[in-house]
């Protein structure tokens, strides 16, 4: 993976009055794919960010952007959304996507014209002369995504880009992401709510109270843990109770047990000989929600549960 | 990376278009109109009463003949001086009890006599709450002596005709001229304070709308903020230079135009600074750009620490003393080129436009102005360096923004963190 890596990062600190925000922490984003840092409100997350761009400087540790050790010597490459997000309200849509091209050496003029196109590309032809007052906050937060993108950056850094937007701004949002890393750009984004990283991400970084717990393929998160086996038997007692795994939980006539290491055909063939009398069976890979709480912990789960309540309510 | 003045040009026309095409910015060029206009009217109604006011009146209670002589030598003496350097006279037909009549005039609101003159030329009587040394007194006794002595030069046919007055002209006297190059030396400094103190202290605030928009974060993102503070900087010293572009070319045009008095196109006074006019002014535009770029620098700085428009509200008034402090110390060596103070004034960056304009104002010598103009875009440099640090350093390693003059507000920031 070395030498094509977009975002490398080791030993990351940084700590605000004597309290440690990011505690040594090692990133590795391949180049064109799509990464999510998963982790609740408060793991650290943003501080990560600020600091792999250079808006904050780490404490200890190095990081390098898209090859380069100062991270403003990539930023005509490289286009970000807050998660704060921040627009001139005096601003058209068109004027302020292009200023933040500008800022990122796109010339004007140019700006000005994939910004109108961006807009109609996705529907939003209309609101090309609108200023940025006049917007919702969603349509305003996928504004800002298109200035994030307009100068064609290498890497785009998103930091909560789903926060307080409704269905229809995510599913824009997501449409975006998958179309950004298709032409070779390189997504990485925070977030706590774990679907959005299950849909779109190869790789992730779980990370929780300021340290990475996990970092690798999506798949290798959801591996860490074996298939789960959901069970609905006919008889409640019999010889087959003593084929199921020691952990197996029920309710009522339904049972949920890890798949044991033999795989299967044992399993199937001992409930059969049991007397189970099997109404129902079926083998459900884990996802990613089970593998935060196995590798975060359950206070980390509850948290990022928490985080997602919030958000859904401020969506509403 | 884009270079820190491409980055710098990017905020600066950001700001520039923001501010010169909006509404706001029309009152922002009315507003010397609307002042001025203010000024002129409350001036000419305050004046018209105070004139009234201010000039004491004598009531004259005497025969026609002394009253006439007195009118006459106020006539005389007021046409080689000002119609105010004397009381007014108002004649009063004397009555049976003189005395009698001065205590009922000074009581007469309507009158309103600050004095009564009684008597003759001869024996004069002054009535009224008069101090011997004071204006009324002097004056009515100058009027009476003029009075006297010309009735006694008449009686005697012995007036001489009026002398008159050869005039050798030459070149300035060098009294003369130090005296009127002091005035262009503070004149010049009045100019650039006063335009200065309005418009600087505008950068105070400016900050404020990228940290309340929360668009601070996508500009340090992408680019120095150095860039961020030179360009910021930069739009405000456009504006200034627009709004002093249309406010001198208004002027000129009018004058030109209605009140011709430059009918022969521009032409500047006999009496030139040291330096020569042409020379003089456009240092005049340099010290200006430095004095708003030093003192823009120091009050972005400043202004960029407040988290809000009641922050920057408090710290206004230290920032406006400051301001008034080194212009009190630019302006108390004028005159002075050499010794500590003038030194001090000259080396000090935030005095020093000041104090240079006012040595090209008294001084041929053109390298000091190299030297200073140099010394102060270093400093320019400095502060902004500075200032972007101490934000950095402050206000954005905190996603509370904590804020440099609230200690509560970097309370919250470190619980935040």
């Amino acid at each position: 993976m070395q030498g094509h890596l977009a975002i490398e990062a080791s030993g990351l600190v940084k700590s605000f009055d004597g309290k440690r925000a990011v505690d040594g922490i090692d990133l590795a984003v391949p180049e064109g794919s799509i990464y999510g840092i998963l982790g609740p409100n408060g793991a650290g997350k943003t501080t990560t960010l600020r600091m792999l761009l250079g808006i904050i400087e780490p404490d200890a540790g190095r990081r390098r952007l898209l090859g380069h050790d100062r991270p403003l010597e990539a930023a005509r490459i490289v286009g970000y959304l807050p998660e704060e997000r921040g627009l001139y309200p005096a601003m058209t849509t068109r004027e302020a996507i292009a200023f933040m091209g500008a800022l990122r050496g796109l010339p004007l003029e140019v700006g000005r014209k994939r910004a109108a196109i961006l807009l109609e590309e996705n529907g939003l032809a209309d609101y090309v002369d609108k200023p940025i007052k006049s917007l919702s906050k969603g349509m305003a937060q996928t504004i800002q995504l298109f200035g994030t993108i307009v100068h064609k950056p290498k890497l785009v850094v998103l930091d909560e880009p789903f926060s307080g937007l409704d269905a229809i701004n995510q599913g824009r949002l997501e449409h975006l992401i998958r179309d950004e890393a298709a032409a070779g750009t390189t997504v990485i984004f925070s977030t706590h709510v774990i679907h959005h990283a299950e849909r779109l991400c190869e790789r992730v970084a779980i990370i929780a109270a300021g340290r990475i717990r996990f970092e690798g393929l999506v798949s290798e998160a959801r591996d860490r843990l074996r298939p789960q086996v959901r069970l609905k038997a006919r008889n409640a007692e019999g010889p087959w109770r003593g084929s199921l795994p020691a952990g197996a939980r029920h309710a009522g006539d339904l049972w949920q047990f890890e798949l044991p290491k033999g795989g299967i055909e044992p399993l199937l063939r001992a409930l059969i000989d049991g007397g189970a009398g099997i109404e129902e069976l079926s083998i459900e890979r884990p996802g990613l929600h089970d593998a935060f709480v196995a590798i975060a912990g359950e206070t980390a789960a509850r948290e990022m549960e928490a985080s997602e309540q919030a958000e859904l309510g401020e969506a509403a | 990376m884009i270079s820190l003045f491409e980055a710098a040009w990017v905020i600066a026309r950001r700001d520039f278009v923001a501010s010169v095409f909006s509404r706001t910015f029309i009152l922002f060029l009315l507003a010397p109109l609307i002042l001025i206009g203010f000024a002129i009217f409350f001036g000419t109604m305050t004046d018209a009463q105070d004139e009234a006011a201010a000039q004491p009146t004598v009531a004259v209670v005497a025969d026609s003949a002394t009253s006439a002589a007195l009118a006459a030598a106020r006539e005389r003496l007021a046409a080689g001086t000002s119609e105010h350097s004397f009381p007014v006279l108002r004649n009063v037909a004397p009555a049976e009890r003189v005395a009698v009549q001065a205590q009922q005039l000074l009581a007469d609101e309507h009158g309103a006599y600050s004095a009564v003159l009684s008597g003759t030329l001869d024996r004069p009587v002054l009535t009224g709450p008069i101090k011997a040394d004071g204006f009324v007194a002097r004056r009515l006794q100058l009027l009476i002596d003029d009075a006297r002595r010309t009735a006694a030069l008449r009686a005697a046919a012995a007036v001489p005709p009026p002398a008159a007055l050869e005039r050798v002209v030459t070149g300035q006297a060098a009294g003369n001229l130090r005296m009127i190059r002091r005035g262009v030396a503070r004149g010049g400094q009045a100019l650039i304070f006063t335009i200065t103190m309005l418009l600087a202290t505008l950068l105070l605030s400016t900050l404020v709308e990228e940290k309340t928009n929360k668009v601070i974060e996508v500009l340090a993102a992408a680019v120095p903020l150095d860039a961020v503070f030179l360009g910021k900087l930069l739009a405000m010293l456009g504006i200034s230079l627009v709004g002093l572009a249309l406010w001198g070319g208004t002027i000129v045009l009018t004058s030109t135009f209605f009140l011709r008095i430059f009918q022969d196109w521009v032409t500047l006074p006999d009496v030139a600074p040291a330096i020569g006019w042409p020379i003089w002014i456009v240092l005049l535009i340099l010290y200006y750009t430095t004095n708003f770029m030093l003192l823009g620098a120091l009050f972005l700085g400043i202004g960029a620490q407040a988290s809000n428009i009641r922050e920057i509200q408090t710290i206004s008034m230290p920032v406006t003393l400051l301001q008034l402090l080194v212009f009190l110390l630019a302006f108390s060596v004028v005159g002075r080129s050499s010794g500590a103070l003038a030194m001090t004034a000259y080396v000090v960056p935030f005095s020093s436009p000041l104090a240079m304009i006012a040595f090209a104002a008294q001084s041929e010598k053109l390298w000091p102005h190299l030297l200073a103009l140099a010394w102060q875009a270093i400093w320019v440099v400095l502060i902004i360096r500075v200032s972007a640090r101490l934000f950095k350093a402050t206000v954005l390693k905190s996603a509370a923004g904590g804020s440099f003059f609230s200690f509560r507000g970097r309370k919250r920031a470190r619980a935040a963190a």
